[in-house]
């Protein structure tokens, strides 16, 4: 489950099946367990009922047995008229294993069956005992609940009462019992689980809204925004409380670097500006022995190596602020490819690298920061020059698409371990020693971040696919139409 | 032609008078705001002034506020801006306040004196000189350039490095400083690909041609003199 809210509902939903399904086993046991007893009831006081009128009888005629027609002994018919009324099974038997009587339900069963129950009468139990016991009349017959009992106090004639009812009415209540557990349980069950899932959602609805709350602060310029605190003082509202106050903290730091930004550009460049003074002035003054000149002119490279390091982490810095710092205008990229075009046809030239430049017939004029542009465009053509060997060759290419302008630089060198392919637009990340020819400084780092920067501050993209061994291509796509940077 | 310039920093203030001054201006330094102010409005030292370079981080009243007073006060005294902050919207700030142009800290001297050519450019002056080394012509405002009478074409950055070598011309030039002009000092190839575009210069101009123009200085850089 991805959401809180899932987890909610799904524990919840768990805990409820289980504690109904706890109490449904629990009721059904218990109302099995009655249902039994009461049927076992029954037929004991059936059985009891029958040997107290078995005893009555005795004691007003004394004799309770006579011969029918056929010779067979069997209880006085106005005895048995009184005991007709007894339901379920019951049976009286005599003394040496005779039958007496059998109630109406006996008298239905088959002749098999009838032998079955008869069978359990013998031998006759002693008086006053109660023998109760299950038994299955076969095949596929009900399962009876019975008791056998002898009859005291009514002469010596009788043997045994034999009471028994059969479990099918007991089952069927039941049967009928676990269909209404089973559709309650449905019925009660999934609204429930749904009211769940409804409530966990309500509850976490704050935080979705939070979500999206924090989602919009994106930048700088949208630091100053908090969060609605919720009214109830709930673990919700301190959340939104300590978020506020997190971005407090956050908006102040990044003032802090606003601030340091402007500083910087002031404290650290004037002392920059004032290196370049003396050193130009010393350079450019006639007549200076060229042994002088040599460490000026050393001096004057790394004081714009400075400024220039200065400039793309300020420019770093205001991008982290979201401001995107552009002068657009229409301007046609085939200019501004051109003459990257013939810095790069130098550099190749010097690398020993073959360069070919394609631009597009048609002017390609899309609204971007013309220095910025140049900026990205030679920083691309001078690293595919730097890192292809002797004897390599370099692609430049420019094209009109759809809606955009896309502007590749490929080159056929050393390639980009796939491994450093995802870092090497991040900052001062730079590849292993062994990319950087050794008779070349490093760079600072930053211009493929830059790069970056810039193509994203338009609105664009920027990518790279690189084999090692094979070459590297970087594409960087344009909208020809003026989009600022989500 | 006058300039006031307005710099708090004295080393930089004193660079920039120095280099206005040999290249032919008549130069008056302030260090803060309100004695800029004072002294453009013609209230202390004559005024008069034909040009204001202007830094916008001053003591006491900020280059801005000059900025803004002076043009409600109706001045329309071209002020190039010096300022330290790059970013687009300050500039765009600064041109908005009435500013003409700007530059941006550390500076090649060249680029000042270009935009204060630019801001001072006066209509005698439109039509672009003509630089000559021996027999080697450069057309600044039609960019043809000639040796001996034979039409050479260039690229623009052979273009852009033969003029800055023939601008100071007899003076060693700096591969640095050369960089700097053709391309922006924001451009650091690593490579000297300035020696490239020489390398291509001398097929076009010196091959197979007495004097040879283009000098090598070993370990700086290259001069052009007969």
């Amino acid at each position: 489950m991805e959401s809180i809210r899932g987890r909610l509902t799904l524990w919840y939903a768990t805990a409820l099946i289980l504690s109904i399904a706890v109490f449904a086993v629990v009721l059904y046991v218990a109302r099995r367990s009655d249902t039994y007893q009461d049927l076992d009831r029954r037929i004991q006081s059936e059985a009891d009922l029958t040997a107290g009128i078995l005893a009555e009888s005795y004691r007003a005629r004394g004799t309770l047995v006579e011969n029918d027609t056929a010779g067979r002994p069997q209880l006085t018919p106005d005895v048995a008229a009184v005991l007709e009324v007894v339901p379920d099974y019951l049976l009286v038997t005599s003394r040496d294993g005779r039958l007496l009587f059998a109630s109406p339900d006996a008298r239905a069963l088959t002749f098999g069956e009838f032998e079955q129950l008869n069978a359990i009468t013998r031998p006759p139990p002693l008086a006053d005992s109660h023998t109760p016991g299950r038994y299955g009349i076969r095949p596929n017959g009900p399962t009876l609940h019975y008791i056998v009992r002898a009859a005291p106090h009514a002469g010596d004639q009788f043997g045994a009462i034999f009471a028994g009812a059969d479990t099918r009415s007991a089952e069927l209540r039941l049967e009928q019992l676990l269909l209404t557990i089973v559709i309650a349980f449905f019925v009660g069950v999934v609204p429930a689980i749904l009211v769940g899932g409804w409530l966990a959602g309500r509850a976490l609805e704050p935080v979705d809204r939070m979500i999206t709350e924090v989602r919009e602060i994106t930048d700088g310029r949208s630091l100053h925004r908090r969060l609605a605190v919720p009214m109830a003082r709930d673990e919700l509202s301190r959340l939104a409380e300590t978020v506020n106050q997190m971005m407090t903290r956050l908006e102040r730091s990044f003032a802090a670097l606003r601030r340091f930004t402007a500083d910087a550009s002031h404290e650290l460049k004037t002392p920059l500006t004032v290196v370049r003074a003396g050193v130009e002035r010393a350079i450019t003054r006639p007549g200076v022995a060229p042994e002088t000149l040599a460490p000026l002119e050393e001096t004057l490279q790394e004081v714009n190596r400075m400024t220039e390091l200065l400039d793309s982490l300020l420019t770093l810095a205001r991008a982290d602020e979201g401001r995107a710092d552009l002068h657009r205008e229409p301007v046609d990229l085939r200019e501004i490819i051109e003459e990257a075009g013939e810095t790069g046809e130098l550099l190749a030239e010097h690398a020993g690298v073959g360069i070919d430049i394609r631009l597009p017939p048609q002017p390609l004029v899309v609204p971007v920061d013309r220095s910025r542009l140049r900026q990205l465009a030679l920083n691309l053509i001078e690293n595919a020059v730097k890192y292809t060997p002797r004897g390599g060759q370099v692609s430049v290419e420019l094209a009109g698409d759809n809606g955009r302008a896309v502007f590749t630089v490929a080159d056929t060198g050393i390639g980009i371990a796939p491994g450093d392919l995802p870092h090497v637009f991040d900052r001062f990340w730079r590849a292993d020693s062994a990319r950087t020819r050794t008779s070349e400084r490093a760079g600072t780092g930053l211009g493929l971040a830059i790069c970056k920067w810039i193509a994203e501050a338009h609105g664009g993209t920027i990518e790279v696919q690189s084999r090692p061994g094979r070459g590297t291509t970087f594409t960087v796509g344009l909208p020809r139409t003026e989009t600022t940077a989500s | 032609m006058k300039i006031l310039v307005i710099e708090d920093d004295k080393t930089v203030g004193e660079y920039v008078r120095r280099g206005l001054d040999e290249a032919g201006y008549h130069v008056d330094l302030v260090g803060d705001g309100d004695e800029g102010l004072r002294r453009a409005s013609g209230k202390v030292g004559g005024g008069g002034y034909d040009m204001m370079v202007l830094d916008l981080r001053l003591p006491r009243m900020s280059g801005i506020d000059v900025l803004r007073t002076l043009r409600d006060r109706g001045v329309g005294l071209p002020v190039l801006v010096l300022t330290a902050q790059d970013s687009v919207d300050f500039k765009v700030q600064a041109l908005r306040m009435g500013a003409d142009d700007y530059v941006t800290k550390p500076f090649a001297f060249e680029e000042l004196l270009a935009r204060v050519e630019a801001l001072g450019r006066r209509p005698k002056s439109i039509s672009p000189p003509t630089l000559k080394v021996s027999g080697l012509v450069l057309d600044t405002g039609s960019r043809e350039v000639t040796r001996d009478g034979k039409r050479i074409e260039l690229t623009p950055k052979e273009y852009a490095v033969l003029e800055y070598l023939m601008r100071h011309q007899g003076r060693v030039m700096s591969r640095t400083l050369i960089t700097e002009y053709a391309w922006d000092y924001h451009f650091d190839p690593g490579t000297n690909i300035v020696d490239v575009v020489i390398t291509r210069l001398r097929k076009k101009i010196d091959q197979a041609k007495e004097p040879k123009l283009i000098h090598t200085v070993r370990g700086v850089g290259y001069v052009v003199r007969t």
